[in-house]
């Protein structure tokens, strides 16, 4: 048996409280491919890379290095399930090293608290833990039902990959993280032209979020696309809640699900839709469950 | 010609914000604006052009609560692009930590930031949360420990 991966899970707000969907999916999902979760308390909101940054840098700096300090405390690492919170953690982080004059004037708002950040933790999106440390070939083997003739359409969303310099996770032009994640459970990663677009969700417009998640899904709907899968609750608020948005705007209606990787893994391991919480989703994926449980002749992934 | 000075007051101020000060490197090549979603959905917005009127110091241009810089998505594709390292969207960060500190946020940016002051969340808990929550058999939601954020931010 290979050996455990633990680490701790850093929620954010937005999965604990808007969509649970995704944090069941990952209690769910992670447990049968060897990854603890320790759950430890006291982080806070992450705090959030567009808004709470825009109106105080500092602040900004010192709320996420007081998250840090909890892991670093604890001695475990953190994995993030939204990309949000993986921006901020991460850039943090960067800035601190990068900045001794900078950690010098957290360090010192930090001792309020009683904290002191060191530098040592790492941080790491839920879907790199998976392909740096357990490996694509784990994530395979826990396949029970493979996701076979689904084309996916990638959302990879800003924050995971940009800037590289920060991130280090994939090029950032020519990513491959999410396609091999996506054929690890069998199904199909189609490439769309919009692929890398943004869902315009931190600019403060009542049009251009619209225009651009509208060229997002006839990119999708262009390239037959099932289902759209992505890594970040953000980017989902943008395209399913967006999706009645766009209709009323627009007069336009795509029908397009819109699913969050480990509920695709948690439907390849043979989970049902209600256990990872589908069901709570304002586009229905009954067509994807249409394909999936039709009988097919098809060799299981081992 | 007072339109042809330089506002350096308003460019040390900058350059003392966490981010600001890389604008000193723009050279006005312009390979943010190919690839800044922002621009190609609102021909209003340029980074570049941001980038020159912060050269100039046209501090009335970029600082307010309707500014054009409230118009990036925040996607870092500049910062991945320029090739000066100025990272455009930094600097345009620390324009707004400024409109911060001259009293002209939006008022949703300063509403949002400040329910993560109040509560150490961006997403308030209510009683149907928790229901939801306890449907799919997850724990209920505890209160994070915002005091700490009140000590560490007074
Ligand atoms: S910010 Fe960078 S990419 Fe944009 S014009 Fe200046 S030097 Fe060029
Ligand atoms: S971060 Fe803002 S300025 Fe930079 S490319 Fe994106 S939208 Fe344009």
């Amino acid at each position: 048996m290979a050996e455990k991966i633990r680490v701790t899970p850093f929620w954010g707000c937005m999965i604990p409280v808007k969509y649970p969907q995704m944090e069941l999916s990952v209690r769910k999902t992670m447990e049968p491919i060897g990854v603890e979760l320790v759950d430890l308390e006291g982080f806070t909101c992450c705090p959030d890379p567009i808004y709470f940054k825009a109106r105080d840098k500092i602040e900004w700096l010192t709320i996420a290095a007081r998250n840090l300090c909890i892991a670093e405390e604890a001695g475990l690492d953190i994995i993030t399930m939204c990309s949000g919170c993986t921006s901020t953690l991460l850039e943090v982080r960067f800035l601190l090293a990068e900045d001794q004059e900078l950690k010098d004037k957290v360090n010192e708002k930090l001792k309020k608290v009683g904290k002191e950040y060191k530098g040592k933790v790492k941080v790491k999106h839920i879907v790199v833990m998976m392909r740096d440390d357990l490996g694509i070939e784990r994530v395979k083997a826990s396949v029970k039902r493979p996701l076979t003739g689904i084309n996916v359409g990638i959302h990879y969303g800003c924050h995971l990959l940009k800037p590289s310099q920060i991130m280090g996770i994939d090029d950032a032009d020519y990513p491959s993280i999410l396609e091999n994640l996506i054929q690890a459970i069998g199904a199909n990663p189609l490439t769309h032209t919009e692929k890398l677009l943004c869902c315009g969700k931190g600019c403060i417009d009542d049009e251009m979020p619209i225009d651009m998640t509208y060229e997002i899904f006839a990119s999708m709907e262009e390239a037959n696309v099932d289902c759209m899968g992505l890594i970040c609750p953000t980017c989902f608020n943008s395209f399913d809640m967006g999706q009645i948005i766009i209709a009323r705007k627009k007069e336009r209606e795509f029908k397009m699900p819109v699913i969050y990787y480990c509920q695709m893994l948690g439907l390849a391991q043979g989970l049902k839709p209600e256990e990872v919480g589908l069901h709570m989703h304002r586009i229905k994926i009954d067509k994807i469950m249409e394909m999936i449980s039709k009988p097919k002749k098809v060799n299981v992934a081992v | 010609m007072s339109d042809k000075k330089l506002d350096f007051d308003f460019r040390e101020r900058l350059n003392k914000i966490s981010g600001g000060s890389h604008h000193n490197y723009c050279y006005q090549c312009g390979s943010c604006v190919a690839i800044c979603p922002a621009a190609r959905f609102n021909e209003d917005f340029n980074p570049r052009d941001i980038l020159l009127k912060t050269l100039l110091g046209k501090k009335e241009e970029l600082i307010g609560e309707n500014s054009i810089i409230w118009k990036c998505t925040n996607c870092y594709s500049c910062y991945e692009r320029c090739p000066q390292d100025v990272r455009p969207i930094e600097v345009i960060i620390a324009l707004k930590n400024i409109c911060r500190e001259d009293g002209v946020l939006p008022e949703t940016v300063d509403k949002f930031s400040e329910t993560i002051s109040q509560t150490g969340r961006s997403v308030v808990v209510n009683p149907t949360v928790n229901r939801r929550r306890s449907s799919l058999g997850l724990p209920e939601l505890q209160n994070v420990p915002v005091d700490d954020i009140k000590k560490m931010l007074e």
